[in-house]
Protein backbone atom coordinates (compact mmCIF):
# COMPACT_ATOMS: atom_id res chain seq x y z
CA UNK A 1 0.00 0.00 0.00
CA UNK A 2 2.84 2.38 0.86
CA UNK A 3 4.29 2.01 -2.63
CA UNK A 4 0.97 3.06 -4.12
CA UNK A 5 0.92 6.18 -1.94
CA UNK A 6 4.45 7.09 -2.91
CA UNK A 7 3.64 6.65 -6.60
CA UNK A 8 0.62 8.91 -6.11
CA UNK A 9 2.84 11.50 -4.44
CA UNK A 10 5.08 11.36 -7.50
CA UNK A 11 2.11 11.89 -9.83
CA UNK A 12 0.94 14.87 -7.76
CA UNK A 13 4.46 16.31 -7.85
CA UNK A 14 4.27 16.10 -11.64
CA UNK A 15 1.00 18.06 -11.43
CA UNK A 16 2.81 20.78 -9.53
CA UNK A 17 5.61 20.87 -12.08
CA UNK A 18 3.06 21.38 -14.87
CA UNK A 19 1.10 23.92 -12.83
CA UNK A 20 4.32 25.87 -12.49
CA UNK A 21 4.02 26.80 -16.17
CA UNK A 22 0.81 28.72 -15.41
CA UNK A 23 2.47 30.46 -12.47
CA UNK A 24 5.48 31.53 -14.50
CA UNK A 25 3.67 32.38 -17.75
CA UNK A 26 0.24 33.59 -16.71
CA UNK A 27 -0.97 35.17 -18.96
CA UNK A 28 -3.62 36.82 -16.74
CA UNK A 29 -3.41 37.36 -12.99
CA UNK A 30 -6.43 35.08 -12.46
CA UNK A 31 -4.58 32.19 -14.15
CA UNK A 32 -1.68 32.67 -11.78
CA UNK A 33 -3.89 32.91 -8.72
CA UNK A 34 -5.80 29.76 -9.66
CA UNK A 35 -2.53 27.93 -10.24
CA UNK A 36 -1.37 29.01 -6.78
CA UNK A 37 -4.62 27.73 -5.28
CA UNK A 38 -4.12 24.50 -7.20
CA UNK A 39 -0.67 24.26 -5.64
CA UNK A 40 -2.32 24.60 -2.24
CA UNK A 41 -4.80 21.79 -2.90
CA UNK A 42 -2.15 19.47 -4.32
CA UNK A 43 0.17 20.26 -1.41
CA UNK A 44 -2.52 19.26 1.09
CA UNK A 45 -2.96 15.97 -0.79
CA UNK A 46 0.80 15.34 -0.87
CA UNK A 47 1.17 16.02 2.85
CA UNK A 48 -1.76 13.71 3.67
CA UNK A 49 -0.30 10.92 1.52
CA UNK A 50 3.14 11.39 3.09
CA UNK A 51 1.53 11.30 6.55
CA UNK A 52 -0.05 7.93 5.75
CA UNK A 53 3.07 6.58 4.05
CA UNK A 54 5.39 7.61 6.89
CA UNK A 55 2.76 6.70 9.50
CA UNK A 56 3.01 10.05 11.29
CA UNK A 57 -0.35 11.44 12.36
CA UNK A 58 1.28 14.79 13.26
CA UNK A 59 1.24 15.85 9.63
CA UNK A 60 -2.57 15.76 9.48
CA UNK A 61 -2.42 18.99 11.49
CA UNK A 62 -0.07 20.56 8.98
CA UNK A 63 -2.49 19.63 6.19
CA UNK A 64 -5.40 21.09 8.19
CA UNK A 65 -3.65 24.41 8.75
CA UNK A 66 -2.72 24.48 5.05
CA UNK A 67 -6.28 23.89 3.93
CA UNK A 68 -7.56 26.68 6.18
CA UNK A 69 -4.88 29.20 5.29
CA UNK A 70 -5.17 28.71 1.53
CA UNK A 71 -8.64 30.25 1.79
CA UNK A 72 -7.06 33.40 3.20
CA UNK A 73 -4.78 33.99 0.21
CA UNK A 74 -7.57 33.80 -2.36
CA UNK A 75 -9.84 36.06 -0.30
CA UNK A 76 -7.05 38.60 0.01
CA UNK A 77 -6.52 38.40 -3.75
CA UNK A 78 -10.19 38.91 -4.58
CA UNK A 79 -10.80 41.78 -2.18
CA UNK A 80 -7.48 43.63 -2.45
CA UNK A 81 -5.39 42.44 -5.36
CA UNK A 82 -8.07 42.13 -8.05
CA UNK A 83 -7.52 44.73 -10.77
CA UNK A 84 -10.10 47.49 -10.79
CA UNK A 85 -12.45 46.90 -13.75
CA UNK A 86 -13.39 50.53 -14.23
CA UNK A 87 -9.96 52.08 -14.56
CA UNK A 88 -7.77 49.27 -15.85
CA UNK A 89 -7.69 48.15 -19.45
CA UNK A 90 -7.78 44.48 -20.30
CA UNK A 91 -4.28 44.74 -21.77
CA UNK A 92 -2.99 45.91 -18.43
CA UNK A 93 -3.51 42.53 -16.86
CA UNK A 94 -1.21 40.76 -19.24
CA UNK A 95 2.20 40.19 -17.86
CA UNK B 1 11.94 9.02 -2.68
CA UNK B 2 15.31 10.53 -3.62
CA UNK B 3 13.82 11.42 -7.00
CA UNK B 4 10.88 13.17 -5.31
CA UNK B 5 13.25 15.18 -3.13
CA UNK B 6 15.34 16.16 -6.13
CA UNK B 7 12.29 17.39 -8.05
CA UNK B 8 11.11 19.28 -4.96
CA UNK B 9 14.50 20.94 -4.54
CA UNK B 10 14.64 21.88 -8.21
CA UNK B 11 11.12 23.39 -8.14
CA UNK B 12 12.06 25.41 -5.06
CA UNK B 13 15.11 26.80 -6.81
CA UNK B 14 13.07 27.72 -9.90
CA UNK B 15 10.50 29.51 -7.75
CA UNK B 16 13.14 31.43 -5.79
CA UNK B 17 14.76 32.51 -9.03
CA UNK B 18 11.41 33.71 -10.37
CA UNK B 19 10.61 35.45 -7.10
CA UNK B 20 13.90 37.36 -6.99
CA UNK B 21 14.18 38.33 -10.64
CA UNK B 22 11.09 40.50 -10.40
CA UNK B 23 9.85 41.79 -13.68
CA UNK B 24 6.31 42.20 -12.42
CA UNK B 25 5.31 42.43 -8.78
CA UNK B 26 2.28 40.18 -9.03
CA UNK B 27 4.33 37.33 -10.46
CA UNK B 28 6.84 37.73 -7.64
CA UNK B 29 4.10 37.58 -5.00
CA UNK B 30 2.54 34.48 -6.54
CA UNK B 31 5.93 32.79 -6.81
CA UNK B 32 6.61 33.61 -3.18
CA UNK B 33 3.33 32.00 -2.11
CA UNK B 34 3.98 28.89 -4.19
CA UNK B 35 7.48 28.78 -2.71
CA UNK B 36 5.98 28.85 0.80
CA UNK B 37 3.68 25.94 -0.06
CA UNK B 38 6.46 23.77 -1.46
CA UNK B 39 8.82 24.76 1.35
CA UNK B 40 6.33 23.33 3.84
CA UNK B 41 6.37 20.04 1.90
CA UNK B 42 10.16 20.13 2.13
CA UNK B 43 9.93 20.56 5.92
CA UNK B 44 7.54 17.61 6.07
CA UNK B 45 10.08 15.54 4.11
CA UNK B 46 12.78 16.63 6.57
CA UNK B 47 10.49 15.44 9.39
CA UNK B 48 10.27 18.84 11.06
CA UNK B 49 6.51 19.18 11.68
CA UNK B 50 6.84 22.26 13.90
CA UNK B 51 8.57 24.27 11.20
CA UNK B 52 6.15 22.90 8.58
CA UNK B 53 3.25 24.21 10.67
CA UNK B 54 4.82 27.63 11.06
CA UNK B 55 5.66 27.78 7.35
CA UNK B 56 2.12 26.74 6.39
CA UNK B 57 0.55 29.35 8.64
CA UNK B 58 2.92 32.29 8.30
CA UNK B 59 4.99 31.64 5.19
CA UNK B 60 2.27 31.16 2.62
CA UNK B 61 -1.02 32.18 4.27
CA UNK B 62 -0.44 35.35 6.26
CA UNK B 63 2.43 36.71 4.19
CA UNK B 64 0.49 36.07 0.99
CA UNK B 65 -2.48 38.05 2.31
CA UNK B 66 -0.18 40.83 3.49
CA UNK B 67 1.58 41.08 0.11
CA UNK B 68 -1.72 41.09 -1.80
CA UNK B 69 -3.05 43.89 0.35
CA UNK B 70 0.17 45.81 -0.24
CA UNK B 71 -0.24 45.33 -4.00
CA UNK B 72 -3.82 46.56 -3.72
CA UNK B 73 -2.65 49.75 -2.02
CA UNK B 74 -0.10 50.59 -4.68
CA UNK B 75 -1.29 52.84 -7.50
CA UNK B 76 -2.73 50.75 -10.30
CA UNK B 77 -0.08 51.42 -12.94
CA UNK B 78 2.81 51.06 -10.52
CA UNK B 79 1.69 47.62 -9.37
CA UNK B 80 1.36 46.27 -12.89
CA UNK B 81 4.36 47.77 -14.56
CA UNK B 82 7.58 45.83 -14.90
CA UNK B 83 10.24 47.23 -12.59
CA UNK B 84 13.09 46.85 -15.04
CA UNK B 85 13.40 45.36 -18.45
CA UNK B 86 15.28 42.09 -18.56
CA UNK B 87 18.71 42.36 -20.04
CA UNK B 88 19.83 39.43 -22.12
CA UNK B 89 23.34 38.40 -23.00
CA UNK B 90 25.51 40.72 -20.95
CA UNK B 91 25.51 43.21 -18.12
CA UNK B 92 25.24 42.64 -14.36
CA UNK B 93 21.76 41.07 -14.66
CA UNK B 94 23.09 38.28 -16.83
CA UNK B 95 25.99 37.52 -14.50
CA UNK B 96 23.71 37.60 -11.45
CA UNK B 97 21.37 35.08 -13.09
CA UNK B 98 24.25 32.88 -14.21
CA UNK B 99 25.81 33.02 -10.74
CA UNK B 100 22.49 32.17 -9.13
CA UNK B 101 22.02 29.07 -11.25
CA UNK B 102 25.64 28.00 -10.82
CA UNK B 103 25.53 28.29 -7.01
CA UNK B 104 22.16 26.57 -6.70
CA UNK B 105 23.15 23.68 -8.97
CA UNK B 106 26.35 23.23 -6.94
CA UNK B 107 24.41 23.28 -3.66
CA UNK B 108 21.81 20.83 -4.97
CA UNK B 109 24.46 18.38 -6.14
CA UNK B 110 26.35 18.65 -2.83
CA UNK B 111 23.07 17.99 -0.99
CA UNK B 112 22.39 15.04 -3.28
CA UNK B 113 25.77 13.42 -2.61
CA UNK B 114 25.46 14.08 1.13
CA UNK B 115 22.11 12.32 1.10
CA UNK B 116 23.81 9.23 -0.33
CA UNK B 117 26.20 9.06 2.63
CA UNK B 118 24.85 7.84 5.95
CA UNK B 119 25.89 10.72 8.17
CA UNK B 120 25.67 10.70 11.94
CA UNK B 121 22.93 13.07 13.11
CA UNK B 122 24.76 15.79 15.03
CA UNK B 123 23.29 18.25 17.48
CA UNK B 124 21.78 18.35 20.91
CA UNK B 125 18.84 16.00 20.33
CA UNK B 126 20.24 13.31 22.61
CA UNK B 127 20.79 15.64 25.58
CA UNK B 128 17.33 17.10 25.06
CA UNK B 129 15.63 13.68 25.18
CA UNK B 130 17.54 12.86 28.38
CA UNK B 131 16.31 15.96 30.19
CA UNK B 132 12.83 16.18 28.66
CA UNK B 133 11.20 14.85 31.83
CA UNK B 134 12.47 17.90 33.78
CA UNK B 135 10.83 20.37 31.42
CA UNK B 136 7.18 19.75 32.35
CA UNK B 137 6.08 19.17 28.72
CA UNK B 138 6.30 16.18 26.40
CA UNK B 139 7.08 17.93 23.11
CA UNK B 140 10.83 18.59 22.76
CA UNK B 141 10.34 21.75 20.66
CA UNK B 142 8.03 23.32 23.25
CA UNK B 143 10.49 22.30 25.95
CA UNK B 144 13.25 24.22 24.20
CA UNK B 145 11.10 27.23 23.30
CA UNK B 146 9.43 27.77 26.66
CA UNK B 147 11.75 26.18 29.18
CA UNK B 148 15.38 25.61 28.28
CA UNK B 149 15.73 28.62 25.97
CA UNK B 150 12.74 30.65 27.11
CA UNK B 151 14.76 33.88 27.14
CA UNK B 152 14.95 33.70 23.33
CA UNK B 153 11.17 33.38 23.12
CA UNK B 154 10.71 36.42 25.42
CA UNK B 155 12.88 38.40 23.05
CA UNK B 156 10.96 37.19 19.99
CA UNK B 157 7.68 38.35 21.50
CA UNK B 158 9.30 41.65 22.51
CA UNK B 159 10.51 42.18 18.92
CA UNK B 160 7.01 41.50 17.59
CA UNK B 161 5.52 43.99 20.06
CA UNK B 162 8.14 46.55 19.08
CA UNK B 163 7.25 46.05 15.42
CA UNK B 164 3.58 46.70 16.21
CA UNK B 165 4.50 49.86 18.11
CA UNK B 166 6.59 51.11 15.18
CA UNK B 167 3.89 50.31 12.58
CA UNK B 168 1.18 51.97 14.66
CA UNK B 169 3.31 55.05 15.18
CA UNK B 170 3.60 55.51 11.40
CA UNK B 171 0.01 56.64 11.05
CA UNK B 172 -3.64 55.87 11.52
CA UNK B 173 -5.99 53.76 9.46
CA UNK B 174 -9.62 54.65 9.01
CA UNK B 175 -11.89 52.32 10.95
CA UNK B 176 -14.12 50.51 10.04
CA UNK B 177 -12.31 49.80 6.77
CA UNK B 178 -14.17 50.74 3.61
CA UNK B 179 -15.33 47.82 1.50
CA UNK B 180 -15.15 48.43 -2.22
CA UNK B 181 -16.85 45.21 -3.33
CA UNK B 182 -19.90 43.51 -1.90
CA UNK B 183 -19.45 39.75 -2.04
CA UNK B 184 -22.30 37.77 -0.44
CA UNK B 185 -20.49 34.48 -1.00
CA UNK B 186 -17.47 35.73 0.91
CA UNK B 187 -19.58 36.72 3.91
CA UNK B 188 -21.15 33.26 3.99
CA UNK B 189 -17.77 31.57 3.68
CA UNK B 190 -16.32 33.61 6.51
CA UNK B 191 -19.32 32.82 8.68
CA UNK B 192 -18.71 29.10 8.12
CA UNK B 193 -14.92 29.20 8.47
CA UNK B 194 -14.41 31.43 11.51
CA UNK B 195 -15.49 28.83 14.12
CA UNK B 196 -13.24 26.26 12.43
CA UNK B 197 -10.29 28.67 12.57
CA UNK B 198 -10.91 29.30 16.27
CA UNK B 199 -11.20 25.58 16.99
CA UNK B 200 -7.97 24.80 15.16
CA UNK B 201 -6.14 27.69 16.83
CA UNK B 202 -7.03 26.58 20.33
CA UNK B 203 -6.43 22.92 19.59
CA UNK B 204 -2.93 23.80 18.34
CA UNK B 205 -2.37 25.81 21.50
CA UNK B 206 -3.49 22.96 23.72
CA UNK B 207 -1.52 20.33 21.80
CA UNK B 208 1.65 22.37 22.20
CA UNK B 209 2.77 20.55 25.33
CA UNK B 210 2.71 17.04 23.86
CA UNK B 211 2.79 17.45 20.06
CA UNK B 212 3.86 20.01 17.46
CA UNK B 213 1.83 23.19 17.76
CA UNK B 214 2.11 25.86 20.38
CA UNK B 215 1.90 29.61 20.58
CA UNK B 216 3.28 30.77 17.23
CA UNK B 217 1.24 28.62 14.79
CA UNK B 218 -1.85 29.06 16.93
CA UNK B 219 -1.40 32.83 17.01
CA UNK B 220 -0.97 32.82 13.25
CA UNK B 221 -4.22 30.90 12.73
CA UNK B 222 -6.02 33.32 15.09
CA UNK B 223 -4.64 36.27 13.14
CA UNK B 224 -5.72 34.61 9.89
CA UNK B 225 -9.27 34.31 11.21
CA UNK B 226 -9.41 37.98 12.14
CA UNK B 227 -7.89 39.06 8.80
CA UNK B 228 -10.53 36.98 7.03
CA UNK B 229 -13.25 38.79 9.00
CA UNK B 230 -11.60 42.09 8.16
CA UNK B 231 -11.44 41.31 4.44
CA UNK B 232 -15.10 40.26 4.40
CA UNK B 233 -16.02 43.60 5.97
CA UNK B 234 -17.21 42.04 9.22
CA UNK B 235 -15.45 44.45 11.54
CA UNK B 236 -16.50 45.59 14.95
CA UNK B 237 -17.00 49.19 15.96
CA UNK B 238 -14.10 50.42 18.07
CA UNK B 239 -14.61 52.57 21.17
CA UNK B 240 -11.90 54.11 23.35
CA UNK B 241 -12.46 51.34 25.89
CA UNK B 242 -11.90 48.69 23.19
CA UNK B 243 -8.58 50.28 22.33
CA UNK B 244 -7.65 50.21 26.01
CA UNK B 245 -8.29 46.47 26.21
CA UNK B 246 -6.68 45.83 22.83
CA UNK B 247 -3.44 47.39 24.07
CA UNK B 248 -3.49 45.12 27.11
CA UNK B 249 -4.08 42.06 24.90
CA UNK B 250 -1.21 43.11 22.64
CA UNK B 251 1.13 43.40 25.60
CA UNK B 252 -0.24 40.37 27.49
CA UNK B 253 2.19 37.81 26.07
CA UNK B 254 5.27 39.79 27.03
CA UNK B 255 3.80 40.94 30.37
CA UNK B 256 2.88 37.43 31.54
CA UNK B 257 6.25 36.09 30.42
CA UNK B 258 8.25 38.80 32.21
CA UNK B 259 6.05 38.71 35.33
CA UNK B 260 6.47 34.94 35.55
CA UNK B 261 10.22 35.34 35.21
CA UNK B 262 10.41 38.10 37.82
CA UNK B 263 8.26 36.28 40.35
CA UNK B 264 10.42 33.17 39.95
CA UNK B 265 13.46 35.37 40.50
CA UNK B 266 12.03 36.75 43.75
CA UNK B 267 11.12 33.21 44.85
CA UNK B 268 14.81 32.41 44.55
CA UNK B 269 14.90 30.28 41.40
CA UNK B 270 16.36 32.70 38.85
CA UNK B 271 14.82 34.37 35.81
CA UNK B 272 12.49 31.84 34.08
CA UNK B 273 13.98 28.84 35.86
CA UNK B 274 10.87 26.85 36.65
CA UNK B 275 10.64 24.60 39.72
CA UNK B 276 10.01 21.10 38.41
CA UNK B 277 6.54 20.53 39.89
CA UNK B 278 5.19 23.85 38.56
CA UNK B 279 6.83 23.80 35.14
CA UNK B 280 3.87 22.31 33.24
CA UNK B 281 1.33 24.78 34.64
CA UNK B 282 3.52 27.82 34.14
CA UNK B 283 4.33 26.84 30.56
CA UNK B 284 0.62 26.39 29.84
CA UNK B 285 -0.25 29.86 31.22
CA UNK B 286 2.61 31.52 29.34
CA UNK B 287 1.76 29.67 26.15
CA UNK B 288 -1.94 30.61 26.19
CA UNK B 289 -1.25 34.29 26.84
CA UNK B 290 1.54 34.33 24.25
CA UNK B 291 -0.67 32.62 21.64
CA UNK B 292 -3.57 35.07 22.03
CA UNK B 293 -1.18 37.99 22.14
CA UNK B 294 0.72 36.86 19.03
CA UNK B 295 -2.59 36.55 17.17
CA UNK B 296 -3.51 40.11 18.15
CA UNK B 297 -0.06 41.43 17.24
CA UNK B 298 -0.04 39.81 13.78
CA UNK B 299 -3.48 41.27 13.12
CA UNK B 300 -2.34 44.69 14.33
CA UNK B 301 0.63 44.47 11.96
CA UNK B 302 -1.70 43.55 9.11
CA UNK B 303 -3.92 46.58 9.71
CA UNK B 304 -0.82 48.67 9.12
CA UNK B 305 -1.55 51.57 11.44
CA UNK B 306 -3.37 52.54 14.58
CA UNK B 307 -7.14 52.13 14.04
CA UNK B 308 -8.71 55.58 13.97
CA UNK B 309 -12.20 55.07 15.35
CA UNK B 310 -13.17 58.74 15.06
CA UNK B 311 -13.27 58.41 11.28
CA UNK B 312 -15.83 55.60 11.22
Amino acid sequence: MTTLYLVLVGVLMGNIAIGLIRILRGPTVADRMLAAEFFGTVTVAIILLLAIAMDKSVYYDVALVFALLSALAVVAFVTRGWPDRKSGEQEDERG
Amino acid sequence: MVLFDLILGLLLVVLVQKCLSVTDLFGAVISFMAFGLLMAVAWVRLEAPDIALAEAAIGSGLTGALLFSTLGRLPHSEARQPIASRTVGSGPGYWLAAGFWWVSIMLLSVAFFLSLLELQAPGLGGYLQERLSESGVLNPVTAVLLNFRSLDTVMEIAVLLLAVAVVWSLGTVGWPAKQKLSLPLLVGLVRLLTPVFLLVAFSLLWRGNHAPGGAFPSGAVLAAASILLLLAGKTIRIYPLTMFWLRWVLAAGLLVFVLAGMSLMFAGYGFLVYPEQWAGTMILIIEVSAGVSIGAMLMALYIGGEPDFHAG
